[in-house]
């Protein structure tokens, strides 16, 4: 553990000027981290910079899939390596099967998502665009083919919306005549923000407060979850074949797991912040967890990572020497547990493409509940598609060993225990708040109280989160600090190079009471860190 | 560092998609392209994409109208001028030149140029239009209908008025329009407001006055909405370039015949240079439209000059003016306003000792807006000439604008206080229609420090004026 004490003033020229306010330090950080730690935002400025071909190029050259494999089957297998050859021209009909058995994985009964799926209004023949309630949506998302056929609408059948599908990519190819690629269009209360990644075209149309790059990396994190399901590959692979593709064919079990991850967006700060949040627990338990898993999974070769999670937080995470996990593929693999009640009755064997780890190829995972009395989803993801066997034995073997080591118990104990609210914290001024530790890319938040507790107010909430952490990560014009006096609350955000704050309080606070408060918070977490955050980075 | 591109216009466009929708008269929708040598297909495929956004943004909210598209290298703004009228604007982004892996690419800052600044650059171009030009309805239905004329007078104004756009020195002042209003003690504004209704009572044909010293309005008996249009007109264009012209020499002697017996300095900035000389047909006096939104009102504008002091007589626009009424003007304005101006400039010079002692820290600026009566005040910016003279850098005034737009979030009263990377320190405060922004840079300053010193200032330069803690 490399945090620096709560006492310990260090005279950083960066950092002095709020010394006397709040105490330099930086709750939960460590020298070592198994997510990687990259500023999503930056990244994805980058991304929407260069161009597509350079980015093909470099995901070709760099397949971290077929490193692992090349290293750990020491290259005496023949065969392996011609099977991955086969996965580079692997036919349709493969692809389809994969996405197949995903949409089986996939049956959810998720009630928001079948909400989000049900066609608007009761006339099928209608266009939609005609229809009010269709026009009114928040938030709407289409996937369209470079050439303009319909993959994916958030709300209706997309076969509903030829017209609309069509002129968005007459608009993109419009303005690619020009060697110029369209970003946005703004009217009074709604943006059009598109993104073209290779062979399609992803649009958003929003009437939130989110900024064009939040939706931007909305669009990103579909986008991804396309990829997940097909392989960036694949994806570019069927356009170059056959540009008139009808890319549903594919994807008919992925867009449940769009349709959730959009919906996971709305609620979660965690895709805002680029972090992942871990489920409280006393370092013992987490540190026995994980060294029952490293013990029993240590020996089986070409297993890249072991993901233990419960609710949308993060239990543990064990890793293969030198490999890093990207929030956003953790981001993935959590909304493809949410989305899956398949997982609960059985365990389950399912390709899976982590974009940001390697988006040209599958990993293949196990994944499992612990137990009908334990809700702790275990992922075991590994390189080779063989080894369902072994790892279904693995899982038997972790879960007896947590069952006698009374984890099950300890991670029971946590899901089912209320959160922390903000008024545990001790400073009655104070509503809510986020921190993120950037050297660890974990992030926490304490639960919704009144008045967040409703939908909507929740909403309003991650709202004035989006606008806050907008304003001090503008590219070009990025800020450290930013105090904001609003009708319903006083907001303040605080970027230092270790740490991200946003916190809200009380409307009529007062500046001193707010710096009060946030000194008061900063202590309180470096007091609770080992708890909430885990400080190492186990690998196998 | 590489140095980066400037802001540019690459185009400019009117049109009516109302006008020719037969085929073949597809371009009778286009009244104006700039710039004029651009091929009439690529003239068609803007105007046509352009059409595209808006009919496809129109699917998903008709009540908004589109605003702003944005692509990597180029902004476009919209502005439905006039029912049907839209007015077009793309610029391009400025970029610089960086090398990643050995390989030079562009990066495009797209974040500097600003959609609510540039909407109001845009804006500003439809008001001194109608001002100079009457509104676009008002010129068809005077002409039958017939598009030539309005495309005339379209090509006329804005193939001048563009190149005069100040794109790299637009900002948070352009999104306000304000006035700076001259306050004074109350003898010598009345005394200015004595000598206005005596120009009027004497002038039957003088309707409207406006007094400025220096550009700061003194006095106006012009609508306010008209006013910023006008105010903006003298101060950044017409002022400017008569005194440019005075002091390359005076080529032009008003006096010639005996130029040191002359008992007054006042001259016509607007009407003719020479008064003696009654062959000079060679002067124009501009013709302005107010009122426009009711029911318009065509005035001459005739602007008289005396060392700083300025008078904006409206004329009534039917009337013909002869070089006899203005040496009637001459005569009478010249003496009055020499003696009304140095009555205003010792005043002036009076302020400027007793309220040296505030301004002896020049460290936190300010810009200052109010919306009920357009006042504005700017010590961020060193001049009113728009010519990017400004004591913060542009990240910081840039910052100003981005405070701005988002104070819909705020509604009527709010407050912000932001520090940059660079240590500078950003305040807006809103309260009911009023703005106010400071800037200071201290380094080692903590929140509450700049709370107090927001305070002070507020204190010793907005007496009376509430803000909400």
């Amino acid at each position: 553990m490399a945090s620096k004490g709560v006492c310990e003033e260090k005279k950083d020229a960066d950092n002095n000027e709020e010394s006397d306010v709040v105490p330099d330090f930086e709750p939960g950080a460590s020298l070592e981290s198994m997510l990687v730690t990259t500023d999503s935002f930056e990244e994805l400025e980058q991304e929407m910079d260069s161009s597509f071909d350079e980015r093909q190029m470099k995901e070709s050259t760099t397949s971290t899939i077929s490193e692992i494999q090349e290293e750990l089957n020491d290259t005496t297998v023949p065969e392996d390596s011609s099977s991955e050859q086969d996965d580079k021209i692997i036919e349709n009909d493969e692809v389809e099967e994969i996405a197949s058995q995903l949409s089986e994985t996939s049956l959810t009964s998720n009630e928001d998502a079948n909400a989000a799926a049900t066609p608007v209004g009761s006339l099928p023949e209608e266009d939609y665009w005609q229809n009010p309630e269709w026009k009114e949506r928040k938030k709407h998302v289409f996937i369209l083919s470079a050439a303009g056929k319909p993959i994916y609408s958030r709300y209706g059948t997309e076969d509903k919306l030829v017209t609309i599908f069509g002129v968005m990519q007459a608009l993109v190819s419009f303005v690619q005549t020009n060697q110029d690629t369209i970003r946005s269009i703004h009217t009074g209360n709604s943006k059009f923000v598109f993104l073209i990644k290779g062979p399609i075209i992803l649009v958003s149309v929003s009437r939130t407060t989110e900024s064009v790059s939040q939706l931007v990396l909305q669009l990103t994190y579909v986008y991804n979850q396309v990829v997940s399901v097909l392989t960036s590959s694949q994806l570019n692979r069927i356009y170059e074949q056959r540009r008139n593709y009808d890319l549903r064919r594919l994807l008919a079990g992925a867009e449940r797991l769009i349709d959730h991850l959009l919906n996971f967006m709305e609620r979660e700060p965690a895709f805002l912040l680029g972090a992942v949040k871990c489920l409280p627990l006393t370092p013992s338990v987490r540190d026995s967890i994980t060294q029952t898993i490293v013990q029993t999974c240590g020996k089986i070769k070409n297993l890249v990572f072991a993901i233990l999670l419960a609710k949308s937080q993060l239990i543990t995470l064990v890793r293969m020497k030198k490999y890093f996990i990207h929030p956003a593929d953790l981001h993935l693999i959590f909304n493809l547990v949410n989305s899956s009640e398949s997982f609960k009755a059985s365990e389950s064997w399912t390709p899976i493409c982590l974009p940001k780890f390697d988006s040209s190829g599958f990993l293949y995972g196990h994944v499992s509940y612990l137990s009908d009395d334990c809700q702790a989803c275990l992922l075991l993801l590994t390189v080779d598609r063989d080894v369902f066997f072994t790892l279904s034995e693995a899982k038997q073997k972790i879960v007896e060993k947590l069952r006698r080591s009374n984890c099950l118990e300890a991670i029971n104990e946590s899901v089912n225990r209320p959160s922390y609210t903000a008024s545990q914290v001790g400073v009655p001024e104070m509503r809510h708040f986020l921190y993120k530790c950037k050297s660890t890319a974990q992030f926490w938040s304490p639960a919704l109280e009144p008045p967040y507790h409703t939908t909507e107010e929740s909403q309003r909430l991650l709202g004035l989160y989006q606008a806050l952490h907008h304003h001090l990560h503008a590219a070009s014009r990025p800020l450290k600090l930013l105090h904001q006096q609003l009708d319903k609350e006083t907001m303040l955000g605080w970027v230092t190079s270790g740490f991200e704050l946003y916190v809200t309080f009380e409307p009529l606070i007062t500046k001193h009471s707010a710096i009060n408060a946030v000194n008061k918070l900063l202590r309180w977490i470096k007091k609770e860190e080992d708890r909430l955050f885990i400080l190492n980075a186990p690998t196998f | 560092m590489t140095s980066k591109s400037e802001i540019n216009l690459q185009n400019f466009y009117v049109y009516n998609s109302s006008f020719g929708q037969k085929e073949g008269e597809e371009d009778k929708k286009i009244l104006f392209y700039y710039p004029p040598k651009t091929d009439f297909d690529t003239q068609m495929k803007n105007v046509g994409l352009s059409e595209a956004i808006i009919k496809f943004t129109d699917t998903f909210n008709a009540d908004q109208l589109c605003d702003a598209l944005h692509t990597q290298k180029t902004r476009q703004l919209y502005h439905q001028a006039e029912q049907g009228f839209w007015m077009v604007m793309t610029l391009s982004i400025p970029f610089v030149t960086k090398v990643k892996d050995g390989t030079e690419y562009l990066e495009y800052q797209s974040d500097d140029v600003q959609d609510n600044v540039y909407l109001a650059v845009l804006r500003q171009s439809y008001q001194m239009f109608r001002l100079f030009k009457g509104s676009f309805t008002a010129i068809l239905s005077s002409s039958g209908a017939d598009v030539t004329h309005l495309k005339q007078k379209l090509d006329h104004f804005f193939s001048r008025y563009l190149l005069t756009l100040k794109l790299n020195h637009s900002d948070i002042l352009d999104v306000f329009q304000g006035i700076q209003f001259l306050p004074l003690d109350k003898q010598t504004f009345l005394h200015v407001q004595c000598f206005v209704n005596l120009i009027e009572a004497t002038f039957a044909q003088v309707k409207q006055t406006a007094f400025l010293y220096n550009d700061q309005l003194v006095w106006t008996g012009i609508e306010p909405e008209d006013m910023q249009v006008i105010y903006r007109y003298l101060v950044t264009s017409l002022l400017p370039a008569h005194l440019e012209t005075e002091l390359q020499g005076g080529s032009m002697p008003r006096h010639p015949t005996s130029p040191f017996s002359s008992s007054h300095y006042g001259r016509f900035v607007t009407g003719p240079p020479n008064l003696q000389d009654a062959s000079g047909n060679s002067w124009k006096v501009p013709k302005v439209y107010i009122n426009n939104d009711m029911t318009p009102e065509l005035y001459h504008l005739v602007v008289y000059r005396a060392l700083s002091a300025t008078v904006c007589m409206f004329i009534e626009g039917s009337l013909q003016l002869n070089l006899d009424f203005f040496k009637r003007l001459d005569i009478f304005l010249g003496p009055h306003l020499t003696t009304l101006v140095s009555e205003v400039a010792e005043h002036c010079s009076r302020q400027a000792a007793s309220s040296s002692t505030n301004s002896v820290d020049p460290s936190p600026k300010f810009v200052y807006f109010n919306k009920l009566n357009l006042a504005q005040k700017s010590t961020v910016h060193l001049d009113n000439r728009r010519s990017g003279n400004v004591a913060v850098t542009p990240e910081v005034l840039r910052l100003l604008a981005d405070i701005n737009a988002d104070k819909t979030r705020m509604s009527t009263t709010g407050e912000i206080i932001l520090k940059t990377m660079s240590d500078y320190w950003v305040v807006g405060k809103l309260s009911n229609l009023r703005e106010f922004y400071v800037v200071i840079h201290q380094k080692n300053a903590n929140l509450i420090e700049i709370n107090d010193e927001v305070k002070r200032l507020s204190d010793t330069q907005l007496h009376n004026i509430f803000f909400h803690d």
